[in-house]
């Protein structure tokens, strides 16, 4: 070989070289090679095949100058086949055929095809040391492969191998580049919103086309009913039709494989090419569905689930169709970590939106009058709000997370004749119990409603609401005792005086007779007073304020005190100086007439029952005393109270309505003006009116 | 006096006393075979009597029908506590009174007075 084609050859090489540099995509390199690498080796023709993922066959990449017919063959083939490039593969040793006829000895399967060419040399592909490829070049002469020659190959191979390899790996890292940018993307969509409804569907519309020509994704209902969340296509319309296809024939949920065996199993599911059988099974016997299915063209799919804390929410369906190359390893990968972040986001959406909810429920909760407690099926108190803790004295922090027996010892006794409503079943009447609680009793209505995984009660404290009762029960109680002894009297005596078997003596006859008349009194004026106090309660008294002295309303009241007065008692008035005030003149009458009835009655031992009245300031006092019984110290405001009694057996033969004084106190303050009492036991006792001048 | 008209029409003898000291004092004197006693009265109230009779052996069994406005259950469980074997509730009819009475005697002496003392506590109101 003379200098000059040495140089040419040299030249010719780092063309080649130049060019490979400046190739960054495994097709650059691949024209490179195949253009001016073929050039530079003087060969006709020239291919590369790569080795599959699964390292079985060799992938066609790229070929230059074959009739492409010829090439259509040989798109991929076993490794272990009778070929050049295989067996190079398997050797890693570079192979040079010099003529047609030293080909088709060595790979007879040759012999039929292929004889547009003369010489052959097929050449590795490997980097560091490992092979990966082969070029095969054709010459269209019979070529000497002379040692330099060879080394000219040899050296242009090696250079498309670090070319190729180079640009793989470029490719690769652009592919995994995109892949993160995607999942990126994805992620941050994820977390835009916790609308997963929202989220999941636009995460379907970045899927496509890039990772998809069909994006779907299905979630699992809450009765097992599998709920399409979104589907995508570039087309709308066809995103229109899988609608209307989803809801002619819906998933079948023990369909044997696609969404609803991801569903079920929480398994995934990956068809680099989707087997036929699969798609007879999905399609079965209808024909038209049949037509459909070949229409979309379905390649290749992925369906992948969503999972979060063991349970599959969803999944996620990637289906290459018309555009999108057959999946691979790694777009299953992208599609699982991509379907874990979504269900992740989905669970984290639901968990925010069920915190949320408990959040606000626990709010409501605090500002509700009723306490609200919740137990756990072991009786763990699971809430206790705020009126709960009041009503209990126990605060919440105490009271979580402990059994409610050893958080209120009372409670079994407390609910113990509650009945647990069912939820939704109609509701319960509270049961309204005492509850001891160191040493102070409240009385608590309480309900419960059962649901299952433990008990809610409703608590309310109506001590109050049951006093009152009990004081009204009491008024019911005292009204009609206060009653059935005039009526007795009353009753019995007119049964008597009517009895013919028995003959009755005058002074009997009169008897009876004047008990009829004065029980019936007694009768009328304790209903007078009971109808007064109802009236005072409903605030429903009326006032007819006059001017006039009050010196003259006393002297009526002692004249007619005057009339039947017991023994030993004497009534005197002393009203110097008393001013004339704006009062209602009807209703003080009765407060003194009252007053004076209770000075009399408590003096059974008689003595001086004295009324006096005298200005103080722009009003006027009005005291009646007596030098009675007395009042102790202890007693002197509950006499004022309703049916309250000094002495309430009337041992000391003192009888009436428990009414008076507390009618009294409450016409006094109608007219702005105060009632009080001053006594001493065994001495005597003053009732003051205080009234303003009401000018 | 209504029940002292009414009891002697029945052809009963009858002592009265218009308050409990009295009406003690009285009961210890004559020994009746039955005490009619008011719950509310003057003095010494019914419910004071009855337990200075229980208290003394020679009035103890002494048979007590109680007469009251009163006839809440506490009051009731109280009657029959404190040895009752009856419990009036007024108003009454008095004219009735001294059948009552007779009925009452007529079964403590079939030996029922426990029946009757039980009567009083499960007795409805009329």
């Amino acid at each position: 070989m003379s200098i000059h084609e040495r140089e040419d050859r040299a030249l010719r090489l780092q063309r080649v070289a130049e060019l490979l540099a400046e190739a960054v995509t495994p097709q650059e390199v691949l024209d490179a090679i195949l253009t001016e690498g073929v050039r530079a080796a003087e060969a006709r023709a020239g291919a590369i095949g790569v080795l599959s993922n699964d390292g079985e066959s060799v992938e066609l990449l790229a070929q230059q100058g074959y009739a492409s017919a010829t090439m259509e063959d040989w798109v991929r083939f076993p490794v272990s086949a009778q070929l050049p490039m295989s067996q190079v593969m398997r050797t890693g040793e570079p192979l040079f055929i010099s003529t047609l006829t030293d080909r088709n000895e060595l790979f007879p399967e040759l012999s039929q095809r292929g004889q547009d060419g003369s010489s052959i040399a097929v050449l590795p592909l490997a980097v560091e040391g490992r092979v990966f490829g082969a070029m095969t070049l054709s010459f269209a002469d019979e070529v000497e492969f002379g040692l330099e020659r060879r080394e000219m190959k040899i050296a242009l191979a090696r250079q498309a191998s670090q070319a190729l390899a180079r640009s793989r790996l470029y490719a690769q890292e652009q592919a995994l580049r995109k892949r993160m940018t995607f999942l990126a993307e994805a992620s941050e969509l994820l977390s835009s919103s916790l609308d997963y409804n929202l989220t999941l569907g636009q995460l379907t519309h970045l899927a496509v086309p890039g990772l998809a020509d069909w994006c779907a994704i299905d979630m699992a209902g809450e009765d097992g009913e599998i709920v399409r969340l979104a589907v995508a296509h570039q087309d709308p319309e066809k995103v229109r039709w899988a609608y209307e296809l989803q809801e002619r024939y819906p998933p079948k949920p023990d369909q044997p494989h696609g969404v609803p065996q991801v569903l079920r199993s929480g398994e995934p599911e990956f068809f680099p090419e989707i087997p036929d059988e699969f798609l007879k099974a999905a399609i079965g016997d209808d024909e038209e569905l049949r037509k459909i299915v070949d229409q979309l063209g379905l390649r290749s799919t992925i369906c992948v689930p969503l999972t979060a804390r063991g349970r599959t929410l969803g999944a996620l369906t990637l289906i290459a169709a018309e555009t999108h190359p057959k999946y691979t390893e790694a777009d299953f990968e992208l599609a699982s970590e991509l379907a874990r972040r979504a269900a992740v986001a989905v669970d984290n959406a639901r968990l925010y939106g069920e915190a949320e909810k408990g959040a606000n429920a626990a709010q409501a909760l605090a500002y509700v009058a009723d306490g609200v407690v919740l137990l756990d099926s072991d009786r763990v108190v699971r809430h206790w709000n705020p009126a709960a803790a009041a009503i209990t004295g126990v605060d919440g922090a105490h009271a979580l997370g402990k059994p409610v027996d050893e958080v209120v010892p009372a409670w079994a006794s407390l609910t113990s004749h509650v009945p647990l409503a069912q939820p939704g079943a109609s509701r319960t009447r509270p049961v309204t119990v005492p509850l001891v609680l160191d040493g102070s009793e409240l009385w608590v209505a309480v309900s419960g409603v059962d649901f299952g995984e433990g008990t809610v009660y409703a608590l309310q404290d109506v001590t109050e609401e049951h006093a009152l009762e009990k004081t009204r029960s009491d008024f019911v109680a005292t009204a009609s005792h206060e009653l059935r002894t005039p009526l007795a009297a009353v009753y019995g005596a007119v049964r008597t005086l009517r009895r013919e078997d028995i003959e009755l003596s005058d002074e009997d006859r009169t008897t009876f007779l004047e008990m009829i008349e004065s029980e019936a009194l007694r009768l009328s004026h304790i209903v007078g007073q009971i109808l007064l106090a109802g009236q005072l309660d409903a605030d429903a008294v009326e006032l007819s304020v006059t001017e006039f002295n009050p010196a003259e309303v006393a002297a009526g009241v002692i004249e007619s005190a005057s009339m039947h007065l017991p023994e030993g008692i004497t009534l005197s008035l002393n009203a110097d100086g008393a001013p004339s005030i704006m009062c209602d003149e009807n209703k003080l009458r009765q407060v003194l007439v009252n007053l004076l009835d209770n000075a009399i009655k408590y003096s059974p031992d008689g003595g001086e029952v004295r009324i006096r009245l005298k200005q103080a300031g722009d009003g006027c006092l009005i005291e009646v005393s007596d030098k009675g019984l007395g009042i102790p110290s202890s007693e002197r405001e509950k006499i004022f109270e309703k049916f309250y009694r000094l002495d309430p057996q009337q041992t000391k033969g003192v009888g009436g309505s428990g009414l008076g004084l507390y009618i009294c106190r409450e016409l006094v303050e109608r007219m702005e003006g105060e009632l009080s009492v001053d006594s001493e036991p065994g001495i005597g006792s003053r009732f003051i009116v205080a009234l303003p001048s009401g000018g | 006096m209504l029940c002292r008209v009414n009891l002697r029409a029945s052809g009963m003898d009858v002592l009265e006393a218009d308050n409990g000291a009295t009406g003690l004092e009285l009961a210890r004197r004559e020994r009746p075979d039955l005490i009619l006693l008011d719950v509310m009265m003057p003095g010494l109230d019914g419910w004071s009597v009855a337990r200075a009779l229980a208290a003394d052996k020679s009035t103890k069994d002494i048979p007590i029908i109680f007469v009251t406005a009163r006839a809440d259950p506490a009051d009731r469980r109280l009657g029959e506590q404190l040895g009752g074997v009856g419990f009036v509730v007024k108003p009454f009819d008095p004219v009735g009174i001294g059948e009552l009475a007779d009925d009452v005697l007529k079964r403590i002496e079939r030996g029922e007075r426990e029946q009757l003392q039980r009567g009083i506590a499960t007795e409805h109101e009329e």
